[in-house]
């Protein structure tokens, strides 16, 4: 049965039913019986009324009656001294004692014959069987009738109270259906009835246990890639004393030198995926200062602007917002740092922040080559770059970098598009956080 | 120019040591928070490069208590650690600087420039970015090899764009550097001096990154 629900209503309306049609079968058949017992004993009463009249009756007399249903004679030895106009000139029972069911007329009767010992007269009393029966019929349906009508009614609320019976699973259900797919936390509901909270006990260690291989898997990664930054760190100054030894202008060493730099592009690009995953990390929040954020960014990251003698520019007011210092300067970190890698040499770069009522949005725009529509949903997965491993760019990188970015997006509740920029041409990403920004324009366009 | 070295990865020790000593450091090497401790009571070096997940005690822990004796001395932090609160908590103790793991080597000897210049027992005094020298101790600027006159805040201004070069400096970090506390600035001042150096100097040698700030590029 895929459904409780019907399958109680199924059940328990099948057993009513069952049970109502039993017990209307038994009222019937001793309903039927009683009141055949009730008109029997009319009979006999009409009778002894009839045998006390003992008045000198005339050979042959009739008397009307309004009804077919009865009929009467009173004999006299072998004279019918008195007959009801609707009864035969015949004897139409046994001259003994009692009832008898008789046929004459066409019809079938019950018949009682009672003999009057004073005037020595036999009256004979009978009934129409079929209008008694009928009548009888009447009487028992009519107190049948009404249970097997309420069974609908019944039905109705079965399927109410089943119903509400079920409520606390459709909850259960809910609860657990809304959860997000990072969301390990217990599930708490106010009304747990005692079936349903073992369940939810269950789900819940379940959960938690799901939660503690999720913390310890994250933890070794992020243990792991900790543990890399010492050896990638003696890596990279090893291989700088070996550029010292060789001659000017040797560049043997050169691939040797960028995959150790990607390598360690990648351990720190793992780290920053990690830190931003914990659970604790919206209750961090503080309120920073946005601009300041990003100016800091840009000042840490020129370095790599300047190989390249990219033009950068900055536009933005002053706003304020509640997020996590240390994951809004990855954000930041990550989007300047793919703009710089695939913006040509001498190519623009634009950074604007611009408030709007209560939201705040953060744009990058680049001169580069940009990203197709069709890869913009693409390239927000982990380890994916656009065209591949085979990327046209021959720019090092390891393909989490707008990842760690969304991530870092959907934890202050902001949200980003890629498009097309109009001023620059390549790239532009645009971060727009909704709430949480606090207002506070002071236009800042120096420099 | 004598550091010393606290490091327990033995590996990058030597390399450090290798490549410092070929840049004319002179470098000793401990590697763990007692030995260093230890080695400070004899003989105190001019700069200290401290790691901060040593086997035997922690980083921080080792830098307070050399913060009692020798609240000078130019401490540089290398460290596998990068969280904000690892920085705070760093440069709360006294730190000077921090280096996160891995770090590029000339990066690691431009910070251990800046400390030099800063106890000025450097040899020279002299800042050389392209065709400018600064000189620090004379108060001198040559362009072209010809001594140009520069107002005290122009030469300040100056002096900390080329400190930093290959790094842009924000309107707030100059403000900082050429004014005290308190002192009336308006708001184009750095503009107007900036605008006056750069008609002194040769053209292009200040770049203006919009929105951002200043910087001079490095040769």
């Amino acid at each position: 049965m895929s459904s409780i629900r019907i399958f109680l209503i199924v059940v328990i309306l099948s057993i009513m039913t069952l049970g109502v049609f039993i017990s209307a079968l038994h009222g019937y058949r001793s309903g039927i019986l009683n009141a055949q017992k009730i008109f029997d004993s009319e009979l006999a009463d009409t009778a002894q009324l009839l045998s006390v009249v003992r008045e000198a009756y005339h050979p042959g007399d009739t008397a009307a009656l309004e009804t077919t249903r009865y009929l009467f004679q009173i004999w006299q030895g072998g004279t019918l001294l008195l007959r009801s106009a609707n009864a035969p000139a015949i004897l139409i029972a046994p001259l003994k004692s009692g009832f008898h069911d008789r046929n004459f007329d066409n019809h079938r009767w019950r018949t009682y014959s009672l003999f009057d010992e004073i005037t020595s007269h036999w009256v004979i009393t009978a009934e129409r069987l079929d209008i008694r029966n009928s009548l009888a019929e009447n009487i028992v349906l009519d107190s049948v009738i009404p249970v097997v009508v309420l069974l609908p009614v019944l039905a109705v609320v079965i399927w109410i109270v089943v119903g509400r019976g079920l409520a606390p699973l459709e909850r259960l259900a809910n609860v657990l259906g809304h959860k997000r797919a990072d969301d390990l936390s217990p599930i708490s509901l106010k009304y747990q009835p005692v079936e349903l909270k073992r369940l939810t006990i269950s789900a819940n260690d379940l959960l938690l246990r799901l939660k503690a291989s999720f913390e310890r898997e994250k933890q070794f990664t992020a243990n792991a890639a900790h543990e890399l930054r010492t050896p990638v760190s003696a890596l990279k100054i090893h291989l700088h004393n070996l550029a010292q030894e060789l001659p000017e202008g040797d560049d043997r060493l050169q691939a040797l030198v960028m995959e150790t730099d990607r390598m360690g592009h990648l351990i720190e690009q793992i780290l920053a995926l990690h830190r931003t995953t914990n659970d604790q990390f919206i209750a961090n929040f503080t309120v920073l200062d946005l601009y300041t954020l990003v100016q800091d960014v840009i000042v840490g990251e020129y370095a790599l602007l300047e190989e390249k003698n990219q033009q950068l520019e900055f536009r933005g007011v002053n706003r304020q917002l509640r997020g996590d210092q240390f994951a809004l300067e990855t954000l930041m970190q990550n989007l300047l740092g793919n703009a710089f890698k695939y913006t040509p040499e001498g190519g623009s770069i634009l950074v604007t922040i611009t408030g709007t009522g209560n939201a705040l949005l953060l744009r990058v725009e680049d001169s580069g080559p940009g990203i197709p529509a069709d890869e913009y949903e693409r390239v927000f997965n982990r380890f994916q770059r656009v065209g591949g491993d085979r990327n046209a760019s021959s720019v090092p990188g390891c393909g989490l970098g707008l990842s760690i970015v969304r991530q870092i997006v959907e934890l202050h509740q902001a949200e980003i598009t890629l498009g097309r920029s109009e001023e620059l041409g390549g790239l532009s990403v645009s971060i727009v956080f909704s709430g949480g920004s606090v207002p506070e324009s002071d236009e800042k366009n120096s420099a | 120019m004598q550091i010393l070295l606290v490091e327990d990865d033995i590996s990058l020790a030597e390399g450090l040591l290798k490549a410092l000593r070929r840049d004319g450091f002179t470098v000793n090497h401990v590697a763990n928070g007692a030995a260093a401790l230890h080695s400070l009571e004899s003989d105190t070096p001019d700069i200290m490069a401290l790691d901060l997940g040593l086997p035997d005690m922690d980083g921080l822990d080792v830098l307070r208590r050399v913060r009692i004796k020798h609240p000078d001395l130019p401490v540089l932090l290398l460290t596998a650690r990068d969280t904000l609160e690892d920085k705070v908590s760093g440069l709360d103790r006294g730190a000077d600087d921090y280096l996160v793991k891995p770090f590029e080597m000339p990066e690691l000897l431009a910070r251990l420039r800046v400390f030099e210049r800063r106890i000025s027992t450097s040899a020279s005094s002299e800042i050389q970015v392209g065709d400018v020298c600064l000189d620090t101790a004379k108060h001198q600027v040559l362009v072209n090899g010809t001594l140009i006159d520069f107002s005290r805040r122009e030469y300040m201004l100056l002096k900390a764009l080329m400190e930093n070069a290959g790094r842009i400096q924000t309107r707030a970090s100059l403000e900082s550097s050429l004014y005290s506390w308190g002192e009336e600035v308006a708001s184009n001042a750095i503009e107007v001096h900036i605008h006056n150096l750069r008609k002194k100097l040769v053209p292009d040698f200040i770049k203006t990154v919009r929105g951002v700030g200043y910087t001079v590029k490095k040769t």
